[in-house]
């Protein structure tokens, strides 16, 4: 048996329908606001070591020592499709040390001995200096000092090396401490919401 | 560059031209190239206009090219030779375009222009190598492909080369720290040069120099980036002096050079977009 609903009756029903949906849509935006993951991620372009037509600066550290786990979240990372490939790297070797006899500089920039060279492609066994070289940084050792980042800056390098916030290691901390002490306030807070 | 009983010669900034600005003398963005024709008119591109200027850097006239100029040189006809992305414009002296070439799958970004006994030699940066034309335009052969590394290494993204008056092509090759000398048929004939961040004889950083040309005797002019400088190297790759390595802003580089036939040097200041101007000044004891 039917009966025919009144125009009221429908009404009432959107009406209740209309309010349950904006309640449960409430309730979901306050569930993700309340679960929220925030991560921290540096802006290259302000980085002190890495901005574009800054010369006679020095590397400020900041990643490194002001991280509150013992080797900084923060690790340098070189981007490969940007990366000159050179035989001698400024980022790798400190081109202002003496030459030694293989005709390379004979120290390096990193001092924790981060970054590997590997010749790739196909290789000349006689002349070292007709290969193209990849460079690759071991985030085991890496703690994100910056002094390759600011030794690639252009003009020198290329830029391909910058810092980044690892986020298997940052524990995303409300008040990063790399943050309060950035001299660039390159370091930003990014809620995925926002992305 | 030596005068007589082992003096050699130094230089002094005699004057800029151009710079950052509005003003028609002055380039907006960009200035990539120089070059200086017989007369010593200085020719310069850059944003999309190439603009002539005097002997003693006044304004004399300009014109609008149909891309970003990268490169000009000038003929032994007078004709003004501009090169840029995927073809090379051809004025005559007042600027009428009299020819275009356009060579698909060859020109890439054309960021240096020489002759040389009958032939065109255009930069391909795009390539990495330099390509060599009949006056015509038919191609003839590459220089630099038979380099291991593909063509020569620019991390800048800049080929650059100068002409002898034998037809011997000089190139810059900076990620190997060299300067190479090339016959026109691409054999290379030797080199010149090494990596050293101390001695001002070396090549310092990753990739230098980025760019060279040569005077009247022969002599090896060259630019390098961080920290900019200008120097000069006898035929045989010997430092002969420092032209200058405190005028520029810090962050210049592929600074393209010109010299003309009193001897005096121009830099492209590609920051401040000036042409810098050195001349010689008293001979000093070596």
């Amino acid at each position: 048996m039917s009966r025919k609903h009144s125009r009221r009756e429908i009404l009432g029903h959107a009406a209740r329908g209309a309010a349950l949906a904006g309640l449960g849509g409430m309730t979901g935006l306050l569930w993700l606001k309340a679960n929220a993951t925030y991560a921290w991620s540096i802006d290259a372009r302000r980085c002190i070591d890495s901005k574009l037509g800054a010369v006679g600066i020095t590397v400020c550290e900041r990643c490194a020592s002001e991280c509150v786990l013992p080797l900084s979240a923060v690790r340098a990372v070189n981007q490969f499709s940007r990366c000159g490939r050179c035989y001698v790297c400024p980022a790798y070797f400190k081109i202002t040390s003496a030459v030694g006899p293989d005709g390379l500089p004979s120290e390096k920039v990193c001092p924790r001995d981060a970054i590997k060279r590997e010749p790739i492609g196909w290789i000349d066994p006689d002349d070292p200096a007709n290969n193209f070289y990849e460079y690759t940084i071991d985030e085991t050792l890496c703690n994100g000092c910056g002094r390759c980042v600011l030794e690639c800056k252009e003009p020198a390098g290329l830029g391909s090396i910058v810092l980044e916030v690892r986020h298997n290691a940052c524990l995303d901390c409300n008040r990063c401490a790399i943050a309060q002490a950035c001299p660039e306030d390159a370091f930003e807070r990014h809620s995925p919401q926002a992305e | 560059m030596t005068g007589g009983a082992g003096t050699a010669v130094k230089f002094r900034p005699a004057r800029r031209i151009g710079g950052k600005g509005h003003a028609p003398h002055q380039f907006e963005r960009t200035l990539r190239g120089i070059a200086v024709d017989g007369a010593g008119r200085v020719y310069a591109v850059g944003d999309s206009a190439l603009k002539v200027f005097g002997a003693e850097g006044e304004p004399l006239r300009q014109w609008a090219t149909r891309l970003p100029g990268e490169s000009v040189a000038v003929d032994p006809d007078g004709r003004v030779w501009v090169g840029e992305r995927g073809q090379v414009e051809i004025h005559d002296a007042r600027g009428h375009l009299a020819d275009t070439w356009r060579d698909a799958g060859r020109l890439g970004l054309v960021t240096a222009i020489g002759f040389g006994r009958g032939d065109v030699f255009l930069a391909d940066a795009s390539a990495r190598w330099i390509r060599r034309y009949d006056r015509n335009g038919e191609f003839l052969n590459n220089i630099g492909d038979r380099q291991r590394k593909g063509g020569f290494h620019i991390p800048n993204g800049v080929v650059d080369f100068a002409v002898d008056g034998a037809g011997i092509v000089h190139v810059a090759n900076p990620g190997l720290h060299r300067v190479e000398r090339y016959s026109a048929d691409g054999t290379l004939l030797g080199h010149f040069g090494h990596f050293d961040g101390r001695d001002p004889a070396g090549f310092p950083g990753c990739c230098n120099p980025t760019n060279l040309t040569l005077d009247g005797d022969g002599h090896v002019i060259v630019s390098e980036k961080a920290g900019p400088r200008v120097k000069i190297y006898s035929p045989d790759g010997q430092l002969v002096t420092l032209v200058a390595d405190d005028v520029f802003d810090p962050a210049a580089k592929n600074m393209d050079l010109a010299v003309d036939a009193r001897g005096r040097i121009y830099v492209v200041d590609t920051v401040t977009l000036e042409i810098c101007v050195f001349e010689p000044k008293a001979r000093e004891a070596a």
